[in-house]
């Protein structure tokens, strides 16, 4: 029954920056091995979620509960060492280095045959880094630099993936194989938390859907039901039906 | 050519390249202009005349300037091998100490109770303004100037020109040990700085670091480390130019040592170096630093002899701060920019080329 027991959980969490309250009594289960999808309308307070997953907002009350332990207060580094990767929205790669030294440099810890090991990991998943290797990840494209953020996220093996808009800026064809990547993150293992403002895509690869909707949470469920709920579609998201 | 212009040109601009390349790293890192960074090479010049002096009076040598023939032509060594790495290993510490003193003891408290960057460029002046006085106060101090007067330093104004090592050529020749010593010294330190940060994992993690801390952080890199490391190159170069300020006060525009010259004058050269070369590249800094320290000299130099007036060259300090103003209006990120351009980039074939961006 292990595989029941959710990764990650939040208890009646409130939370914000500092004197602002952007989450108001949230609560949430992080299904283990499943992609769930955060979507909601702009400023709703989704990347501020997954920060407080992550442990970089402030919880005024509530329990934030990773593998059954409370870590309510514990600092962003602390959750990394335990297995939590947060790829960044905007600069979450080292531009001027090249993409080897990018995922060298994510894995610097390692013992080097480890290393070099989970580096050829990253290379089968995504082939197009292999090919880009010795480039300067900043003269990438945006597709290919989301694909380097992962890598970057993969060599530490972590048990929890929280990604936020991967796919912001991107042209709809790239933000798709952004997608498709994240689900073959996902179809390598790893959980994923992922927020998503282009909704339908997001879904589509998703198994849990959460809608944030002004700081509360407004629907929890399996994906495909919320992106059936033509009504919340409608009201919140303002999605063409 | 003028062979001693050049010579003494080429000494005062490998100091500048120095203080630029400090100037530089320290922005780069910590995000704070460092208008005490001369100073720190003062401090280091101090500790290193004192230092050699001592040693010079605990062996009893009197310096020895009579010249000895050698393959190179007549050379001139004043003192032992000895006394002149002593002088650099000093000059090196101290420049490292003032810094972390710097760092550690002003900067980083000051950062943690919320100082923001101009507070802590207010707090590098005031660190200048301490470190003047106490050099002030060093300079009076009567033993040390009795040592010092020993080996025939004077203690107010103090310089070991005199002591400098030298070779004339057979063909008549000037070549001082200075200028030997800060031409190996710049190549050198370009060598040694690219296999550092392009071929090592130190050197990935400061690169790092400089781009995108918090990102370096999750993936748990030491930033502050990093940090630490870039402070101490800071004053090893510092404390170079320390050296060759002492040995070779007149080369160039450097002014004997005193507690407050050279470095008032060339804080102005420094900073432009570091401006020219880009403020956010290391060896545009280097380059940014020798150019900075020809045109000061060549430029009046060839005015003066063009309009016959030797007068001109009194204001040398007008051409580098012409050609700060000229690089923040046409070229802001300075040469590390010019190279990065499109234009040259494709001159070069440069391999970032291959990777044109899909978007
Ligand atoms: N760093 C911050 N400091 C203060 N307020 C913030 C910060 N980031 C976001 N907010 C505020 O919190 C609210 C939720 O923002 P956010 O979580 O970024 O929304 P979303 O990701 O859903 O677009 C917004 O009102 C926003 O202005
Ligand atoms: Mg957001």
């Amino acid at each position: 029954m292990a595989e029941e027991e959710p990764i990650m959980r939040l208890e009646n969490v409130n939370a914000g920056y500092e004197k602002l309250q952007t989450l108001f009594d949230v609560s949430l289960e992080i299904p283990r091995g499943k992609i769930t999808v955060i979507v909601g309308p702009n400023g709703a307070g989704k990347s501020t979620l997954l920060k407080t997953l992550f442990g970089l907002t402030t919880v005024y009350s509530g329990k934030v509960i990773f593998e059954g332990k409370d870590i309510t207060g514990l600092p962003p580094h602390e959750r990394a060492k335990l297995g939590m990767a947060f790829i960044f929205q905007l600069n979450n790669i080292f531009a001027n280095l090249t993409v080897i030294e990018n995922l060298r440099l994510a894995g610097h810890d390692l013992p080097k045959d480890e290393l070099e090991k989970r580096i050829n990991e990253v290379f089968e998943t995504f082939p197009r880094l292999r090919e880009r290797m010795y480039q300067k990840a900043g003269t990438m494209s945006g597709g290919e630099r989301q694909m380097l953020a992962m890598g970057i996220g993969m060599i530490r093996k972590p048990k929890l993936f929280l990604i936020d808009e991967p796919t912001a800026g991107l042209a709809p064809k790239i933000a798709k194989e952004v997608l498709a990547n994240v689900k073959r993150l996902n179809e390598q293992g790893y959980t994923v938390v992922l927020v998503e403002q282009n909704v339908k895509a997001g879904l589509e690869i998703g198994h849990k859907g959460v809608l944030v909707v002004s700081g509360r949470i407004v629907f929890d469920g399996p994906a495909e039901q919320l992106l059936a709920r033509k009504d919340l579609a409608k009201l919140y998201l303002g999605l063409a039906v | 050519m003028d062979w001693n212009l050049f010579t003494s040109t080429t000494i005062y601009a490998s100091v500048l390249a120095l203080l630029s390349l400090g100037i530089t790293l320290i922005y780069m890192t910590t995000k704070v202009f460092n208008f005490a960074h001369p100073r720190l090479s003062l401090v280091a010049a101090y500790a290193a005349a004192t230092l050699m002096a001592y040693y010079a009076q605990s062996t009893g040598a009197q310096p020895n300037l009579t010249p000895k023939s050698s393959f190179l032509g007549s050379l001139t060594v004043p003192f032992s091998w000895e006394f002149y790495v002593i002088g650099v290993i000093v000059a090196m510490a101290f420049g490292v100490i003032a810094a972390l003193v710097e760092y550690y003891g002003i900067l980083k408290p000051l950062q943690r109770r919320g100082a923001d960057y101009l507070m802590l460029m207010i707090a590098t002046l005031a660190y200048d303004f301490l470190l003047v006085a106490t050099l002030f106060i060093y300079n009076t101090h009567v033993d040390v100037r009795k040592v010092l007067a020993r080996i025939g330093v004077l203690s107010t104004k103090m310089s070991m020109t005199s002591y400098d090592v030298t070779i004339v050529t057979s063909g008549g020749a000037f070549i001082s040990g200075s200028f030997i010593f800060s031409v190996i010294l710049i190549l050198l330190l370009g060598v040694s700085l690219y296999l550092l940060l392009f071929k090592t994992t130190l050197g990935v993690k400061m690169r790092a670091s400089v781009e995108n801390p918090p990102l370096a952080e999750v993936l748990g890199i030491n930033v502050e480390r990093v940090y630490a490391i870039s402070w101490i190159i800071s004053g090893l170069t510092a404390g170079l130019a320390g050296y060759l300020m002492l040995m070779a006060a007149g080369a160039g525009n450097l002014k004997p040592i005193s507690a407050t010259s050279p470095a008032d004058e060339i804080v102005v050269s420094a900073f432009a170096g570091s401006i020219i070369g880009g403020v956010n590249s290391i060896f545009g800094s280097i380059a940014g630093g020798l150019l900075i320290g020809y045109i000061e000299l060549y430029i009046p130099n060839w005015l003066a002899i063009w309009t016959g007036n030797a007068e001109l060259f009194k204001y040398s300090k007008v051409i580098s701060m012409l050609a700060v103003a000229i690089t923040l209006l046409f070229a802001p990120e300075g040469l590390a920019g010019l190279l990065k351009g499109e234009r040259w980039k494709k001159l070069f074939g440069r391999k970032e080329e291959e990777g044109v961006s899909e978007e």
